[in-house]
């Protein structure tokens, strides 16, 4: 059963197509990576699913409801962390949890209990009748994210949960994201242009440019599907003219070169020693061979250079 | 419906009784009128106080003056603080939304106003000893029950509106400014009025029974707040809230 359902899914400004013709699919209880650049059509494609913003075509589903007929059920079986973090800053992290209890309908001691169970494992109940105005970025987003899960909702929009936060302060609301999602059994639905994040929480990527879906699956199957096996060697002697020749060589689809460190995608890694032998035969002194397939970053920005390029 | 009309209500009021308007004000301002209107302008009054139309004119036109302090918040103010669209991707219903923060309004000016009103009955009659309990006729503590909650429901249906279109609690605020200085324009233009048709009016006030005057006045305020809860109630748009 899938949480979330879309086909063809468009959404222009203007002449500006923000979100164009998105057709995906997230199964219940997965974490779903939405990745891509600035301006690409994240944040609309959350506001499109949770009924905020009219689609100019297309449908799409959550939770089994149509966004256009139902957005009240949408929003009733989830919680999101929008682009702002949204808590009131004059009030406390206990208030603040306890308003959004109460627009749940939650019981007192429902609420009370919930405010434990989420802000214990975080680290903030201790702080929990402080405004929340002096706290940290950091402390507030782990606050947000603790009130979108305050229902116990099935779906949870996060949109670049940790975006401005440290590099800290990020590892540490990734670790609670992780465990949140395993303890909570949520679907998740995240945006981010924080590729590790996405590589170490998600099972399912989207990669989204200029509102156009370009490729969809789980970052393994993306790394295999678009990406190639990657040689990095270290030494001296890479010459131009070395440089030059490997471009020549069949086997190697890239090169990159930089302090000492040539990188080369390659289109054959099982034959990979043939390029090693090719550096030896022309001189160059290796200190050190290192094989490895290209991280979800790279796919990405091969993704989006190929969508740039094609655009132009 | 209701109970969720209550909870953002209750939020509205802890953040207003606690904090006042954006910039934190309204604590200071509300000692000031405390002091003025409850304790300054009754002891100088004596019995007058509570037998003079000028004193029913202030309950009157107070919770105003209250809501108006406090209304501009409503949307522009989460608006200018991003809480808006975390609070749109609630389960609330927009009637829920609007109403919950109308409610809040109209609740704070009415509730201000009549704590000031019986701060002052207590001033008066610690001034004006030996003549009895002094106490509001019951005509008159019906007007200025019923037009404190009408005025107040009028101030925050102006707000409420107000603020839904405003990008900033300031502008807000100086929307509410100008509509008030445009109430009070016409009182500017009396001296231009002819004195025969001032003698003609002034004898038709007196002669009208006040309780006549009082509901109908009654009753346009009440039309006018429904026409303005109405616009609102078309105004309130997720898709455009989110947009603006």
């Amino acid at each position: 059963m899938y949480a979330i359902q879309t086909n063809q899914l468009t959404r222009s400004f203007g002449t500006l197509k923000a979100v164009d013709r998105l057709t995906l699919e997230v199964q219940r209880g997965t974490v779903f990576g939405f990745l891509g650049p600035n301006g690409s059509g994240k944040t609309t494609t959350i506001r499109l699913l949770l009924g905020l913003l009219d689609a100019d075509e297309g449908q799409a589903q959550v939770l089994g409801f149509d966004i256009r007929e139902q957005p009240d059920e949408v929003r009733a079986r989830s919680g999101a962390l929008l682009e702002h973090h949204g808590l009131y800053e004059r009030l406390s992290a206990a208030d603040n949890l306890d308003y959004y209890g109460r627009i749940w309908h939650m019981s007192k001691a429902e609420r009370e209990s919930r405010n434990r169970e989420l802000l214990e494992p975080l680290g903030l109940y201790d702080r929990r009748n402080e405004p929340i105005g002096r706290w940290s970025r950091g402390m507030k987003q782990k606050l947000a994210v603790a009130r979108t899960l305050m229902h116990h909702p099935e779906l949870v929009f996060l949109d670049e949960p940790t975006a401005g936060l440290d590099p800290v302060a990020s590892a540490a609301l990734r670790e609670d994201l992780e465990m949140l999602a395993e303890q909570e059994g949520v679907t998740i639905f995240l945006t981010t242009h924080n590729l590790a994040e996405a590589e170490k929480l998600c099972n399912q990527v989207g990669v989204i440019n200029h509102g156009q879906l370009l490729a969809l699956g789980s970052p393994a199957d993306l790394r295999s599907r678009t990406s190639a096996p990657r040689l990095y060697v270290t030494g001296q002697g890479f010459s131009p003219q070395v440089i030059e020749s490997l471009r020549g060589n069949a086997l190697v689809s890239k090169v990159q070169a930089h302090n000492g460190q040539t990188v080369m995608d390659l289109t054959d890694m099982a034959r990979s020693h043939e390029i090693v032998a090719q550096l030896v035969g022309a001189g160059v002194q290796i200190d050190e061979v290192r094989k490895e397939k290209a991280d979800l970053e790279d796919v990405f920005l091969r993704l989006v250079e190929e969508e740039n390029r094609g655009e132009e | 419906m209701i109970a969720d009309i209550l909870t953002v209500a209750w939020k509205e009021l802890r953040e207003m009784l606690m904090f006042g308007d954006s910039r934190g004000r309204s604590k200071l301002s509300m000692l000031v009128l405390l002091l003025i209107f409850g304790v300054v302008i009754p002891l100088q009054s004596g019995k007058d106080w509570v037998t003079s139309p000028v004193s029913a004119m202030v309950w009157a036109w107070m919770p105003y003056m209250w809501v108006y302090s406090v209304v501009a918040d409503s949307f522009a103010g989460e608006r200018e603080r991003h809480t808006l669209e975390a609070l749109l991707a609630t389960r609330l219903s927009d009637r829920a939304i609007l109403l919950g923060k109308l409610l809040a309004a109209l609740a704070y000016g009415f509730t201000l106003t009549w704590a000031i009103l019986l701060v002052s009955l207590a001033a008066v009659n610690i001034a004006v000893r030996g003549s009895g309990l002094l106490l509001f006729s019951p005509t008159m503590a019906i007007g200025a029950l019923v037009f404190s909650i009408l005025v107040s429901g009028l101030a925050a249906s102006v707000g409420v509106l107000v603020s839904l279109r405003a990008s900033s609690v300031r502008q807000a605020q100086q929307w509410m400014s100008f509509g008030m200085l445009i109430l009070f324009l016409p009182f500017m233009f009396i001296q231009f009025i002819p004195k025969a048709w001032l003698e003609s009016v002034g004898n038709a006030v007196i002669h009208a029974n006040p309780l006549q005057i009082g509901i109908w006045a009654a009753a346009a305020l009440l039309v006018l707040e429904s026409v303005l809860l109405m616009i609102a109630m078309r105004l309130f748009q997720r898709s455009k809230l989110i947009l603006d």
